[in-house]
């Protein structure tokens, strides 16, 4: 019998997702390191100009913990999002010949990344052991976080990747938005940080929210349940949006594929 | 040769068609260039043609019973590959319906689910997966598939290093023993040496003596005489002809020659 429905939804969601990994790791000799050595050699950079060279009055102590503990899930979303211009256009041929539900296409890049994310996390394991850094009861949050996390990415990926097939300017759009959304979100500082005023409205940016639940792992005063609460109802929201905008698009991506 | 586990066409099977095609139309931009707004895209269905879009297929509708073997007739641009594409469900129609009660095989761009970089073995993994194949299936039939082809030397070459004929050998194999009711083909065995072209037809005959679905999109009257006992004409994206194959080559051979 042939899997139906939901079972066989996820059946080839995880082909796909196990596909990329495999052709990921087969193709390079580090593999793995990869994946981590980006967000290290990045950590490392900031870890160098804020406490090394500026006299850092951001974020908490360990610097390199906390700096970590937002940067490795924004890589997930950095790559998920900036993959997901290309979701179609990459998959072209596939896309034409197999009848596959189509948001597979969005989610699989989500999942992927997700996994690479997982991965990465005993390195911050290893610098909060070395770096002094203690766990907090913040840390059975862990599995919140992932999921708005998950719903956030899925989101925004399921607005971008159709539209990407329409605006080939959107895929530049993108990268540069996701740029910006690096230094507007609170991964080298905390939303302590900000201006009073800024405050309200960085809850509205919902990795606030996310990376607020992320780093209550290891530093109880990050934990803003009004970040938390406005990032998971915008992560909704904007899950809704990329479902109402890849339904009413699908029809126009397959004829333009 | 039908699989132990699954006869697609076993007796009990609901007698109804498997393939159910009403008032389907799809329209398509005539030049990629052209203009989209945010507006146009999300209209969703409608009647109305915008400027610089013209209907590929219009009013088509027609049924088929399981085990009918279809031929699809009409010169380049009538909407052919488009037809069989709302068939595979690989595109949706503007207008009208299209379902499919079955499973389906398609011969459409059969190397598109190969990924460069992995071995033949992953590949044949993968693509039958993404069909819909249970691994014990793919499991079981793997040898089968590999003999069919002639690549057992090449099972842990990345699939880049094959040559092309050995691409589209692959690719036939995993697709047709897919095992599926209905099968869609698109002209691809154009391609391939002489020896597993008629392999290929050997193996499309034998499905349908298995009593598949046939849907098949040539320019070959010779193969559509093989195969098909019946046959739309498509012309200026209609429905013009719903006949038994022969009618069907012979309206379509006084059309052209005309």
């Amino acid at each position: 019998m042939r899997a139906t429905g939901s079972r066989r939804y996820r059946q080839i969601l995880w082909l796909l997702t196990t596909r990329d990994l495999k052709v990921r790791y087969s193709t390079s000799a580090l593999g793995y390191l990869w994946s981590i050595l980006d967000p290290l050699v990045m950590a490392a950079i900031y870890w160098f100009v804020f406490t090394q060279v500026f006299q850092r009055d951001v974020g908490e102590e360990p610097y390199i913990v906390f700096l970590l503990s937002a940067l490795l899930p924004w890589m997930w979303f950095n790559g998920a999002v900036g993959d997901s211009t290309r979701a179609f256009l990459k998959e072209a041929k596939l896309v034409r010949s197999t009848k596959i539900p189509r948001t597979i296409w969005v989610n699989r890049l989500v999942l992927s990344k997700g996994i690479e994310f997982l991965f990465s996390i005993p390195v911050v394991a290893v610098f909060a052991i070395f770096g002094g850094a203690s766990v907090t009861p913040g840390l059975a949050l862990l599995p919140v976080a992932i999921l708005l996390q998950a719903i956030l990415t899925a989101g925004v990926g399921l607005i971008v990747a159709p539209l990407v097939v329409f605006f080939r300017d959107l895929e530049r759009a993108v990268k540069l938005a996701l740029r910006f959304l690096f230094y507007a979100s609170p991964i080298i500082y905390s939303t302590h940080n900000l201006p009073a005023g800024l405050h309200t409205w960085a809850a509205f940016n919902p990795l606030s929210g996310v990376f607020s639940l992320y780093r209550s792992a290891f530093f109880a005063s990050e934990l803003d349940w009004y970040l938390v609460g406005v990032g998971a109802a915008m992560s909704v929201l904007l899950f809704g949006i990329g479902l109402a905008v890849f339904r009413r698009t699908e029809r126009a991506v397959l004829k333009e594929i | 040769m039908t699989s132990p586990t699954r006869s697609p066409t076993a007796a009990g099977a609901p007698a109804g068609p498997v393939i159910e095609v009403k008032d389907a139309g799809i329209r398509f931009r005539r030049n990629r260039r052209g203009r989209r707004t945010f507006k146009d895209l999300f209209s969703g269905q409608s009647r109305r043609l915008r400027p610089n879009e013209f209907w590929a297929l219009r009013d088509v509708s027609f049924t088929v019973r399981p085990g009918e073997a279809i031929g699809v007739v009409g010169r380049n641009g009538q909407g052919k590959s488009t037809l069989l594409k709302l068939v595979a469900e690989v595109v949706l129609p503007d207008e009208g319906a299209v379902s499919v009660r079955a499973g389906v095989a398609p011969l459409i761009e059969i190397t598109g689910g190969f990924v460069d970089d992995l071995t033949v073995r992953e590949n044949v993994y993968l693509t039958a997966g993404l069909h819909g194949m249970q691994r014990r299936e793919i499991d079981e039939r793997f040898d089968e598939i590999i003999e069919f082809a002639e690549i057992g030397d090449f099972l842990d070459t990345p699939y880049k290093h094959l040559s092309s004929g050995m691409k589209v050998r692959i690719a036939f194999a995993v697709i047709s023993r897919l095992e599926e009711p209905i099968l869609l083909v698109d002209e691809v065995l154009a391609v391939g040496d002489r020896g597993f072209r008629e392999k290929c037809y050997a193996r499309i005959q034998e499905l349908l003596d298995g009593g598949r679905t046939l849907f098949f999109v040539s320019h070959s009257e010779r193969d559509l005489r093989r195969f098909c006992t019946r046959g739309l004409y498509l012309d200026r994206g209609r429905l013009a002809l719903d006949a038994p194959i022969d009618e069907v080559l012979a309206r379509y051979a006084a059309d052209t020659g005309a």
